[in-house]
């Protein structure tokens, strides 16, 4: 079941002096079993669309259906918590959630919430845990004394341990190195090819968006902008420039190298055939 | 969630004329109408107080649904105090009488005078930081405290101390919100579920909350001292507080007011 959203609207602090109108009638359709991108400037509402994704905020105006769940303005979710199951969220810079004493226990918190027993629970957590790049000896060790990027797995690990259907992911590699956000990202794949699961990855990092994502959603001042497959959106650098984001190398390189006169078509999208391309040009010139 | 709805202390900003007042005259209005909510002159001091705060509040072009919200964690204390009350005070004439249950008029009037206090000084308090921002604020405790450096209080350290305080208020509740949804996405439940429940959902806010704290704390004095920071030093203000004929006025109100308490208690 993909997931529907219509004419969603979203009002901070309505009816104060504060109020603020962060999202202003989006219309989406986004698939199940596919890695969507949703891109767009610092402070263009991407936070505030995917909070609802789980119920954490419900819209002052419009409808989202997601899993089943229907949510609308002013009805209170039924069985929320089986939505939060369904749908994990990783906030930005989730390592600030880590509480409890031990890195295991941290993990198991959530599935403990859901009414899961401490052993079953505990077990999960050693099933995750290799998947987020972390061995068993971290397991006794205090989430406290680890390093940003490893608190982050851990973090990680807390929302993927609850299997859910459907997996938001708000910046996961901000501040992180590029290993570390590179294994983080084949992670993600992985959850995506191995087990079908729907992945929605809010990011500001094109390279990644054109490496992984198979859609794109870019909002802008709280409208969607554009919705498009990988391909169309990255061939058409001029869409990028026009709200502000800057473009991956490649296509950087590509509209420099046609500047200075090369013929390159729209649709070459990674370094060998741009290679190759070139390589022809240059042979024909001689 | 929930943290939206402090109204207590949150400024506002409108254009009014008592936004305009010099903060430092603003503190002493509300210095000596405290002082004056606490003689007991009757209802006719509670009088002239009240139509002060109404005209304040007319003044300061806050929504009275503002002042009233402010006063809502209040309610809970005034049923407790009435109870207690009734329960306590068996004086003046018996106005209900069921059984072994009585309740004397002495009871209401002391609840009564309670509660008209806490309501004055809460809505006074609520005027001034709705209508100050927490810099001038805290720049007019400052400059108040100034006089008492003499006998060695350190007014600008006290004063660095509340404007960080003041600063990282919204921060903490931002960074409250933001944990209570992380929780929440790990299936947290807030508002429902027993004791042991909740003391855990509490227990899973409060420990991020101070690690945070305390990293932004340690970030913040390395920031300052590394920019040489040292509170002892002698400094200067961009801003430069004047009185004015308002705000002369404004505090001759309140020491009137405070003047025709002191007399009724007194004659
Ligand atoms: N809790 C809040 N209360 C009031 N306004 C908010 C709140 N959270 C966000 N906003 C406002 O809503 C708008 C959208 O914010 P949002 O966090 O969704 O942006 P974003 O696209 O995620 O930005 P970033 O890339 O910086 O994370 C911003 O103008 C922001 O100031
Ligand atoms: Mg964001």
């Amino acid at each position: 079941m993909s997931i529907e959203i219509n004419h969603l609207e979203h009002t901070y602090n309505a009816g104060t002096p504060f109020s603020h109108q962060a999202l202003k009638g989006i219309d989406l359709s986004i698939p199940e079993g596919k890695v969507t991108a949703i891109i767009g400037q610092t402070g263009s509402g991407k936070s505030t669309l995917v909070q609802h994704l789980n119920g954490l905020l419900i819209p002052s105006a419009g409808t989202l259906d997601i899993c089943g769940f229907h949510i609308q303005p002013l009805l209170k979710i039924k069985d929320i918590k089986q939505l939060r199951k369904e749908v994990g969220l990783v906030f930005q810079f989730p390592e600030y959630q880590l509480f409890e004493e031990t890195i295991e226990k941290d993990i198991a918190f959530g599935p403990k919430n859901f009414g899961i027993e401490e052993e079953k629970a505990n077990e999960l957590v050693r099933k995750i845990l290799p998947m987020v790049g972390l061995d068993e000896s971290y397991l006794q060790r205090s989430p406290f004394e680890l390093s940003g990027g490893q608190k982050r797995r851990v973090a990680i690990a807390g929302i993927l341990v609850l299997d859910p259907q459907v997996l938001v992911l708000d910046e996961p590699t901000a501040g992180l190195d590029p290993q570390g956000a590179k294994e983080m990202m084949t992670l993600f794949m992985d959850l995506n090819k191995k087990q079908g699961k729907t992945i929605l990855l809010v990011s500001h990092d094109m390279e990644h968006v054109m490496r992984y994502c198979d859609h794109v959603i870019v909002l802008d001042h709280g409208k969607v902008l554009q919705e498009n497959d990988v391909r169309t959106f990255f061939e058409h650098p001029e869409w990028m420039i026009e709200v502000g984001i800057n473009p991956p190398a490649i296509i950087r390189l590509k509209m420099m190298l046609q500047e200075k006169g090369f013929k390159i078509p729209d649709s070459i999208l990674d370094m060998p055939s741009l290679v190759e391309c070139i390589k022809g040009q240059v042979n024909g010139h001689e | 969630m929930v943290m939206n709805n402090i109204a207590l202390g949150r400024y506002m900003p409108l254009d009014s004329v008592i936004h305009h007042l010099d903060p430092r005259a603003k503190i002493m209005v509300l210095l000596f109408l405290m002082i004056a909510v606490f003689i007991p002159a009757g209802a006719v001091g509670y009088v002239v107080i009240a139509a002060f705060i109404v005209v304040a509040l007319f003044l300061s072009k806050l929504q009275i649904s503002y002042a009233l919200r402010a006063m809502k964690p209040m309610i809970w204390m005034m049923i407790f105090l009435l109870v207690i009350n009734t329960l306590v005070i068996k004086t003046g004439t018996p106005w209900i009488q069921w059984g072994w249950f009585s309740v004397y008029s002495d009871a209401i009037y002391q609840t009564l005078y309670i509660v008209v206090r806490l309501m004055f000084m809460i809505i006074l308090t609520t005027i001034l930081t709705a209508t100050t921002k927490p810099l001038d604020l805290t720049l007019g405790i400052e400059k108040l405290l100034k006089p008492f450096e003499k006998i060695g209080l350190p007014a600008h350290i006290i004063a660095m101390m509340i404007s960080i305080a003041l600063r990282f208020i919204p921060t903490l509740i931002e960074e409250t919100q933001r944990i209570m949804n992380a929780q929440a996405s790990r299936g947290v439940d807030f508002e429902n579920g027993g004791l042991k429940e909740k003391i855990f959902s509490i227990l899973s806010l409060i420990v991020p909350l101070f690690v945070s704290s305390f990293d932004r704390a340690e970030q913040l004095a390395n920031a300052m001292e590394a920019r040489g920071y040292d509170p002892n030093r002698q400094r200067t203000r961009y801003k430069v507080l004047k009185m004015k004929t308002k705000d002369i006025f404004g505090m001759a109100m309140s020491v009137v007011i405070l003047g025709v308490c002191l007399g009724i208690w007194i004659l």
